[in-house]
């Protein structure tokens, strides 16, 4: 009992959050600002922070009536500026073709302007807002989705929430839609929330809505630990120089990651929720009491402290031991075609494979169409059952290997749309720094979205972040 | 028997049951404080909880016994919350603005919790039936907090505040029907200056909620 007590005091609840770090360092006009978004927009573009461009404004009714939806653009979101936890919120992803002013949501159901509209008057009348006063509604540009976020979010864009107190980046975590929380990160609503390693940027446990531990995305196996964040010590120094420019004692930034323009900050908050001490297994009061104090110079020093106090070498410690190096899920790999052709691309790295594949396209592009041309001219039995296999290659090899070069092997391929013979080429490939020579199945990949799966066979040197 | 303060309060005309539910409320809303603070059960602030607790000593106060309080209590605040859910549901489809909305809501709630009363009458339930205006008034307003909580949390937070208010009030009530604490408040009018103290040592209080504890089960597992 007295032990769980003890423990319990390196958590950071509701009533110290309050009383202890929200009431003396977020100073009314520092909350009203937060709360206030056009106003905390202006402030952080002002000093140099990128934000989100704002498209329009509508303050009144009379706005509405005059405003014009053909000018707004395909694809943006319609907030309010007040709004609390997300609510609100209509993000806009393209516009109907053949239709006037028709838009389409993340879930593809249309929008048409009536819609557009009757949210805004709810907008307007404070339906969103704290205590029901009267908002203001405002368009804003979309943030794109970035390509590394890509697998991990279900029709929405991944934020990174990073509390800052006296200009240390506390803790942070990697916010993700789900299914459940329909396109929006917040916790609150059903999204997922990983803990994220200071210094590294990579993605640690996870915990779904409030308080469950999950391991992987529901519904899939994509593993939520290892995701690696680009620009991190970017996105820390965002943080904590957000902090500077609003005055908030004790900040939750939001931040996001745009597949163009890099990270932009999305939004401050002043009351930011506890849930990230459980995406980040560990209490926040002992962390917010170590840096409580500090003497912080600058934005990089504040992150710079933030890394060696709360980094864990998760990664150096993984990689001492096992001599391995560790990889992502999704991985850039720079491929070595024939007369010196180089092409980089994201791989799939996928331990449910043996082999590695590539795709026809990319084969050709890499100078590999000789094969590929002489593949399709031959003979292949068209139905092969699953003891034949081995037969049926043996006979294919005595006939066409040697007949023309970079044919290294052939071999079959089972899937569920039926059983295939492939041509084998021989693959030099650079991934991590490190050379691997692969025999890589040919395969027509299509529309996948990945042009290269790379097998086991080649991953013994690697440790998989999934 | 009773203070001097009382006894002059009841001297000037003042009911003797005003005085007594006026010293019990900073009681009650010590009570609703120290669930939040200390338990963790948020309810729907503090205003609706106190509400409702008087709601349910009025219906005491005219229905007879503490039972009734509870069972006709629960039983309106069940009809309203239920009647209010369907109706909100039910005018979805229209896309009305908010308060025309929660309008039309409160109407229907109304109505239905009339409807309600009228068939206590007739099934023998004169209990129901006599429950006075207002604490009936006081459970149909409850409907516009339901809805906004709906609205901005969703329907599984508002149906889990709502749960947590029906049981606040439940245990608020059974403290503010305790003989012997109005006995003692007639007595010691003073001592609502203790739960004033009490609220000061909760407002000082930054430790853990105990269902943060819950909450935080595996976190504390891990240290």
């Amino acid at each position: 009992m007295f032990e769980i007590y003890q423990k319990g005091k390196t958590i950071l609840g509701m009533n110290s959050r309050n009383l202890r770090f929200i009431r003396p360092n977020n100073l009314k006009g520092a909350k009203r600002l937060a709360d206030n978004k056009l106003k905390s927009k202006r402030l952080l573009k002002k000093n140099g922070i990128p934000v989100p461009g704002l498209i329009a404004k509508i303050r009144t009714r009379q706005d509405l009536d005059n405003f014009n939806f053909s000018s707004l653009p395909n694809s943006f979101v319609l907030k309010p500026n007040m709004g609390l936890g997300g609510e609100g919120i209509l993000v806009i992803y393209g516009k109907k073709k053949n239709q006037e002013n028709v838009w389409v949501k993340a879930d593809r159901s249309a929008v048409a302007e009536d819609d557009l509209r009757n949210q805004i008057r709810n907008i307007l009348d404070g339906s969103f807002s704290r205590t029901n006063i009267p908002d203001i509604a405002f368009f804003e540009e979309r943030v794109k989705l970035s390509k590394i976020f890509k697998p991990y979010s279900y029709k929405g864009i991944p934020d990174i929430r990073v509390i800052v107190y006296n200009n240390v980046p506390v803790m942070a975590m990697l916010r993700l839609s789900t299914k459940g929380s329909e396109g929006k990160a917040n916790l609150q609503l059903g999204g997922i929330g990983c803990g994220i390693d200071i210094a590294s940027g990579t993605t640690t446990s996870a915990v779904l809505g409030k308080s469950k531990m999950v391991d992987c995305i529901p519904g899939t196996r994509l593993s939520l630990s290892g995701i690696r964040i680009p620009y991190w010590q970017e996105i820390l120094e965002l943080a904590v120089k957000s902090q500077q420019v609003s005055g908030l004692g004790f900040l939750g930034a939001d931040i996001a990651i745009d597949r163009d323009l890099g990270p932009v900050f999305l939004e401050l908050n002043a009351r930011p929720g506890l849930s990230i001490q459980i995406a980040n297994t560990e209490g926040l009061l002992t962390r917010l009491n170590r840096v409580e104090g500090l003497k912080v110079k600058s934005a990089k020093h504040g992150v710079k402290l933030a890394k060696n106090l709360f980094g864990g070498e998760i990664e150096e410690e993984v990689e001492e031991i096992s001599g391995r190096r560790v990889i992502r899920a999704v991985e850039k790999i720079k491929i070595i075609g024939k007369k010196g052709i180089e092409k980089e691309i994201e791989a799939k790295i996928d331990t449910g494979a043996y082999s590695t594949s590539i795709d026809e396209d990319l084969a050709r592009e890499l100078g590999f169409s000789n094969v590929i041309d002489y593949f399709e001219k031959i003979e292949k039995p068209k139905k092969i059952k699953r003891g034949e296999g081995i037969e049926i290659i043996k006979k294919m090899r005595k006939k066409h290997l040697g007949k023309i070069k970079d044919l290294f092997d052939m071999s079959v391929v089972y899937s569920s749309h039926g059983n295939t013979i492939r041509p084998k080429i021989k693959l030099k490939y650079i991934m991590d720094k490190e050379k691997i020579i692969s025999k890589a199945n040919v395969v027509a990949r299509g529309d996948l979205e990945y042009p290269v799966i790379v097998g086991r066979r080649d991953l013994k040197k690697f440790l998989i972040e999934v | 028997m009773y203070s001097a303060f009382v006894e002059y309060a009841v001297s000037q005309g003042v009911p003797l049951g005003t005085v007594t539910l006026i010293l019990i409320l900073p009681v009650v809303v010590m009570i609703i404080a120290f669930f939040r603070q200390v338990v963790g059960i948020k309810a729907f602030g503090i205003y609706t909880p106190a509400l409702i607790i008087f709601a349910f000593l009025a219906i005491k106060a005219e229905a007879g016994s503490f039972w009734d309080g509870i069972r006709y209590g629960t039983a309106i605040f069940v009809t309203v919350i239920a009647v209010g859910t369907i109706t909100r549901i039910f005018l979805k489809q229209f896309r009305l603005l908010y308060l025309p909305r929660v309008a039309i809501v409160i109407s229907i709630v109304a109505l239905s919790t009339l409807l309600m009363l009228i068939l206590g009458g007739a099934y023998q339930r004169t209990g129901l039936a006599s429950v006075s205006i207002f604490p009936i008034l006081i459970m149909i307003t409850l409907v516009e907090k339901f809805v906004a909580v709906q609205i901005e949390k969703g329907k599984k937070v508002a149906i889990f505040l709502s749960l947590e208010t029906l049981f606040i009030s439940i245990v608020g009530y059974s403290i503010a029907s305790w003989s012997l604490l109005i006995i003692y408040l007639q007595r010691y009018p003073w001592l609502v200056f203790v739960a004033v103290l009490i609220n000061i040592l909760l407002g000082k209080w930054t430790g853990l909620r105990l269902l943060e504890f819950i909450r935080f089960k595996k976190l504390i597992k891990n240290v």
